[in-house]
């Protein structure tokens, strides 16, 4: 069966992930096993692609209704989390996974806190007492490690400027510049569902990679997970992108001792030296606000929050004419301090 | 209405309350009216030299000083400097006292010259280069024959100017309420947009978080120099006037014994 649950061995229950201790726990007995000591049973099971249509709980024997990319849910008659293991191997397995750190209640104190943050959200949407659903999620994503030589060459100045009797004299000493240069980006992650908005994902950012670990189906009990639905070829086009501001920002870095900087040439040759099928930890929260759905994202290591807010009117009036009254009076001090009046 | 709100308003009504002060503060003024225009020249209307009278008694008071315009057909034809200085020592005029503080405007008809004198809390207000500013303003207007306009125009910007401390610049930009409000609202505007923009999460990655500084780095560079080209501009003193063709001239000493500081040009 391509279903995976995990029974507790002490009582029976459906055992899951416990973000606190990074174990596998029960919630009826309490008892908690160390995941990496766990035979995992994935890796003794070899299916056929495509092989299963219908899911079937080990509970309860009801039907388990997923999306086409979920490999992890619960199910929604009994509750328990099960695992779709035959979406999760071949090709589809993923090799990484940095755990979830913070568990469902923290994670909807922490979102509450940021919306309190919230400096021009409405006075009601700050009690964030609307959070339609709170979802961990287990987000595919590719960690590209990315060789990139670089050759520029071009033209740069250096200016000296200094005064002798009655003339100022600008001194503008031409060089031309060659560099070689090696840059190696390691695990740039690329969010590989179609179903996350790339810049959502892009914010989430930085995920503690200390946390990686070797990927093992337990760590999903519990959770959403979902399988990628680009591969690594198809996103590279996307790595190769997000590295580009980096590459020009070291280049530049590397002409820093000359004035003005032409280039002549610009040669970036970028290979894809691996790329990780990792799954990273993602709170998802929906918010119904005034009859409109708003979702949020946040890192589920470093509680960090992603998403727009509704932004309150009267707020940004009140911030406008506060900031902007605070300025002019401000003007007006200085304007005095210099000796000028005040009218 | 959240609290930050209601402080911001209070703020506002405040900050509108004191721009208000000093009209009220006018309001109260007595009018014991001070013959200021001395139109000898008889070059404007009756009514147009009651308004000017009216307007140099409600400015004077508040820098203690007189705002006066002299105008002369100069039968004698004299000097235009030594018509001031004289009607100066002559008529002794001055808010505080005889020869007290003063601002004078000295139109003389035969040879069209145009000279303005502060003299004690005028001249110390009113220096040189602020009454020269005065001059380049109004002596537009003088040429195009509106008197009456350039005579308000003289009482209104030296009771402006004499609002600023000596030695700055009352141009500035930085002293004009509007440019101020312009200001101002710029940058609320400019808060308030990159609160906007970050209220949904920033980025907080740099180029250097996925780098692996072990294996990154330069491999070769090369820097072959040039050539060198030198440019040179002659620095321009600062000690010339910049009074033009028609301006010049400056402070001096009454034979009454009286400093004062001035402008002098044509119109």
């Amino acid at each position: 069966m391509p279903v995976i649950e995990y029974k507790c061995p002490s009582c029976g229950s459906g055992m899951t992930f416990d973000s606190t201790t990074g174990m596998l726990s029960c919630p009826s007995c309490g008892r908690k096993d160390n995941i990496e000591q766990i035979p995992d049973p994935l890796k003794q099971q070899v299916f056929a692609e495509d092989e299963v249509r219908e899911y079937h709980c080990e509970s309860c024997g009801a039907v388990i209704v997923t999306e086409p990319e979920t490999s992890a849910t619960t199910c929604s008659f009994c509750g328990s989390a099960v695992v779709l293991s035959d979406r999760l191997t071949g090709k589809l397995a993923p090799q990484q996974v940095i755990p979830f750190a913070i568990s469902k209640e923290e994670a909807v104190a922490a979102f509450k806190k940021w919306c309190r943050k919230g400096l021009l959200t409405p006075r009601g949407f700050m009690t964030a007492d609307r959070i339609q659903n709170i979802t961990g999620m287990y987000v595919p994503f590719w960690l590209y490690d990315l060789l990139s030589n670089v050759d520029v060459r071009g033209q740069g100045t250096q200016v000296r400027s200094y005064r002798r009797g009655d003339y100022q004299y600008t001194e503008t000493d031409y060089y031309e510049f060659y560099r070689k240069i090696r840059l190696h980006y390691v695990r740039l992650p690329i969010d590989a569902s179609a179903k996350m908005d790339d810049q959502l994902m892009d914010k989430l950012e930085p995920f503690p990679y200390e946390q990686l670990k070797t990927f093992k189906t337990p760590y999903l009990a519990g959770y959403i997970a979902e399988k990628y639905n680009y591969n690594s070829e198809k996103l590279t086009p996307r790595a190769r992108e997000k590295t580009m501001p980096y590459i020009e920002s070291y280049i530049s870095s590397t002409v820093n001792e000359y004035a003005t900087v032409s280039y002549a040439e610009k040669q970036i040759d970028t290979t894809v030296k691996q790329a990780h099928y990792t799954l990273l930890p993602v709170w998802m929260v929906y918010y119904n606000y005034k009859g409109k759905q708003y979702t949020f994202a946040m890192n589920g290591q470093t509680g960090k929050v992603v998403g727009k807010p509704p932004l309150s009117k009267g707020k940004i009036t009140a911030w406008f004419a506060g900031v902007s009254a605070l300025s002019f009076l401000g003007l007006k001090i200085v304007a005095w301090m210099l000796g000028g009046g005040f009218i | 209405m959240n609290k930050r709100g209601v402080t911001t308003y209070l703020l506002l009504t405040l900050i509108a309350l004191w721009m208000l002060t000093p009209l009220t503060a006018w309001a109260e003024q007595t009018p014991s009216e001070k013959k200021l225009i001395y139109d000898e020249a008889d070059i404007l209307n009756p009514e147009y030299i009651e308004d000017l009278n009216a307007l140099a008694n409600e400015y004077g008071p508040k820098r203690e000083t007189d705002f006066i315009v002299f105008t002369t057909d100069n039968p004698e034809d004299e000097d235009v400097v030594k018509l001031t200085e004289d009607f100066y020592d002559e008529r002794a005029p001055g808010y505080d006292k005889a020869h007290g503080n003063a601002v004078i405007l000295t139109l003389e008809m035969r040879n069209r010259d145009l000279y303005l004198a502060g003299f004690y809390k005028g001249e110390k207000y009113l220096d040189d280069s602020r009454l020269d500013k005065i001059r380049n303003k109004i002596a537009p207007m003088l040429t195009a024959g509106d008197y009456h306009g350039a005579f308000a125009e003289y009482i209104r910007t030296s009771y402006r100017y004499m609002g600023f401390r000596p030695g700055v610049n009352p141009d500035n930009l930085l002293f004009d309420t509007t440019i101020q409000l312009v200001i101002a609202l710029v940058i609320g505007a400019l808060v308030v947009v990159v609160m906007a923009f970050r209220s949904g999460g920033r980025v907080t990655v740099n180029s250097r978080t996925y780098e692996d500084s072990g294996d990154s780095g330069v491999i070769s560079r090369q820097d072959k120099y040039l050539r060198t080209t030198v440019t040179k501009t002659k620095i321009e003193s600062n000690n010339s006037s910049g009074g033009g063709g028609s301006g010049g001239g400056g402070g001096g000493t009454t034979s009454g014994g009286h400093s004062h500081s001035g402008s002098r040009g044509s119109f």
